[in-house]
């Protein structure tokens, strides 16, 4: 009987729907570029751990999020917030004046560069006491680390917190309802304007540090020709790497080696040329999204550990590769 | 114009000695290239900080507060007799509760802007100050703004300058009066000793084996699915990878930037 009920669960997840909440868990991600990040996902998992059963997770963001219901969010809320220019006081008064009328049990913020910032801000704004970087969240207690992690400080929840990285599980239940919710919420008096401008100053891929690279390119023992490497790494705009061989043979700076012994990556993709793979290698990239792999050998671990894996030598697919790139430079905007 | 760097008696991680916090040894560095710079510290001792005129400073003011109590009522009555046009602090604080409220409430308190996480301060005309805010990866947002501005330091700054001994034997510590019948306020929290707690990893199944755990940690559970291309043209391998690469975004698309 129980084997019956489960499988019509399985084969079509149903909305979980909380009708009358008895109270409110209001989440407020960064929701950067108008996705939910890792660490948003983890927020709304800890605000789903408080919320349990009768409460309701309010995600308080800045509009349409992809995926929110799935990510464990029971209402939305936008704080209209989208597109202005930059005003941090302005987002935590706004933020202030939507938890003033939702009323909520809890509130929880990501502690990352804006969302640690905005918390701060709301607190010193509702008079209330912050639970910062909590690390372990549930219903009875939070717990933080202090004075150098040597003790850690529990508290029940409170009002007002935020949750660390990589520290709470995101939401792995079905997923939840995510209505839209109709709050009026009071447009905070405007501030006089004291920031100027603020422009966005991309990062410089060829200066930026390794381990806060977006994008490596790294070249291996296949690559013999170093210069046209270079060319392509600057062609691409992405900062240069290199392996152990290299950089032990002096052809390439110790500050370019990636693997266990030289920088931990944490790059979005990562274009190996000439790399077979080393396990000590291998750890340096465990935390790139997506690899790319441009190797002689077959049967290399860089191939098995690529998304894009091509068997070519690097070193005739490199000039090549820069060739496309000028041929589409060279050509005139708006032509195929 | 005149700055004031936020001096805090940090604690060492692991020995608990005394140390000048190595964001606030940065702030000394980001004031004292503007110009102008004073420390100013509240605390029961005042050489807890005296590390700091190595590092740059040559004046402090030392508020006395009883060892406990907040500094945050001593440090606004201080500032708004200085009214500096920059304040500079450190975005948390070390060997303490590290919550980095500290900023917050006195920026609340002074009713000054507050620009988080600066990196980089350039030399403004008068009247406005562009900030180079970090925003991760590299990326910086310069923020100009009018008026008194506090400003908290985030570790990717400059380092902070070298400690020279003669320096700190001519930098001067001026002790003003305080308020000696601060409260200490009531801990709020339970202690107990540190836990180290294991990090998520990304991928790791709940309540796998220690195994698929490794697997997971090393990337290994990564592949697969991915595609392979044995022996291809150079040229269509090239133009395989620019379109991998354009579809996972790191890529600028052709033609759009100008040449």
């Amino acid at each position: 009987m129980a084997a019956q009920a489960a499988r019509p669960a399985k084969a079509a997840p149903t909305v979980v729907t909380v009708e009358d909440p008895a109270f409110l868990v209001v989440a407020v991600p960064d929701c950067a570029g108008g996705r939910l990040s890792t660490h948003d996902r983890q927020l709304l998992g800890a605000a789903r751990v408080l919320a349990g059963r009768d409460g309701a997770v309010v995600l308080l963001g800045v509009g349409d999020c992809a995926g929110c219901g799935e990510a464990g969010a029971d209402r939305l809320l936008a704080h209209g917030d989208g597109d202005r220019a930059y005003d941090p006081a302005g987002r935590a008064a706004r933020i202030a004046a939507a938890l003033t009328a939702l009323d909520p049990r809890h509130v929880l913020f990501p502690e990352s560069l804006d969302g640690g910032d905005v918390a701060r801000r709301v607190a010193v704004r509702l008079g209330a006491p912050l639970f910062t970087q909590a690390e372990s969240v549930s219903a009875t207690g939070l717990i933080r680390p202090a004075r150098g992690r040597s003790v850690e400080q529990r508290a029940a929840p409170g009002l007002l917190a935020t949750v660390a990285v990589d520290a709470v599980a995101e939401y792995a239940g079905p997923p939840r309802e995510a209505r839209p919710l109709e709050v009026a919420i009071a447009e905070p008096a405007p501030a006089g304007a004291r920031i100027l401008s603020a422009q966005r100053i991309a990062a410089d891929p060829a200066t930026v540090p390794l381990a806060l690279a977006e994008f490596v390119t790294a070249a291996g023992n296949g690559v013999t020709d170093l210069d046209t490497f270079r060319q392509l790494v600057a062609a691409l705009r992405a900062t240069p790497g290199a392996s152990r061989v290299l950089c032990d043979s002096g052809l390439m700076p110790r500050r370019s080696q990636v693997g266990a012994s030289g920088t931990v990556l944490a790059a979005t993709c990562y274009l190996a040329l000439g790399i077979s793979g080393a396990p000590q290698h291998l750890q340096g990239v465990a935390g790139c999204e997506h690899v790319v792999a441009v190797n002689t050998d077959l049967h290399a671990a860089m191939i098995e550990r690529a998304g894009l894996a091509i068997v070519q030598d690097a070193q005739a697919v490199m000039p090549t590769l820069l060739r496309l790139l000028a041929e589409e430079a060279a050509r005139p905007e708006g032509s195929p | 114009m005149t700055s004031v760097v936020l001096l805090s008696a940090g604690r060492h991680p692991v020995s608990g000695a005394t140390v000048l916090p190595r964001l606030e040894a940065q702030a000394i560095r980001l004031a004292t290239g503007l110009g102008e710079a004073v420390g100013l510290h509240a605390g029961p001792d005042a050489a807890a900080v005296s590390d700091a005129l190595g590092h740059g400073l040559s004046r402090i003011v030392h508020v006395p507060v009883p060892a406990g109590a907040d500094p945050v009522p001593a440090l606004v009555a201080r500032l708004a007799t200085m009214a500096p046009g920059l304040i500079l602090a450190g975005r948390r604080g070390q060997g303490g509760d590290e919550t980095g409220m500290v900023p917050y409430a006195v920026a609340q308190a002074l009713d000054c802007l507050l620009i988080p996480d600066i990196v980089a301060l350039a030399g403004g005309d008068a009247g406005d100050l562009p900030l180079d805010q970090t925003l991760g990866r590299g990326a910086r947002r310069r923020v100009s703004l009018r008026g008194p501005v506090l400003a908290t330091i985030h570790p990717d700054a400059p380092a902070p300058l070298p400690f020279a001994y003669g320096q700190a034997r001519r930098g001067v510590i001026e002790t003003v009066a305080g308020d000696p019948a601060a409260a200490a306020p009531v801990p709020l929290f339970e202690e107990r000793p540190y836990r180290p707690r294991p990090k998520l990893v990304k991928g790791a199944p709940s309540g796998g084996s220690a195994a698929e755990r490794l697997r997971a940690a090393t990337g290994e559970a990564a592949s697969g699915g991915g595609r392979l291309l044995i022996r291809p043209e150079p040229d269509a391998a090239a133009r395989e990878i620019l379109a991998h690469l354009r579809r996972i975004g790191v890529l600028a698309p052709p033609a759009r930037e100008p040449r």
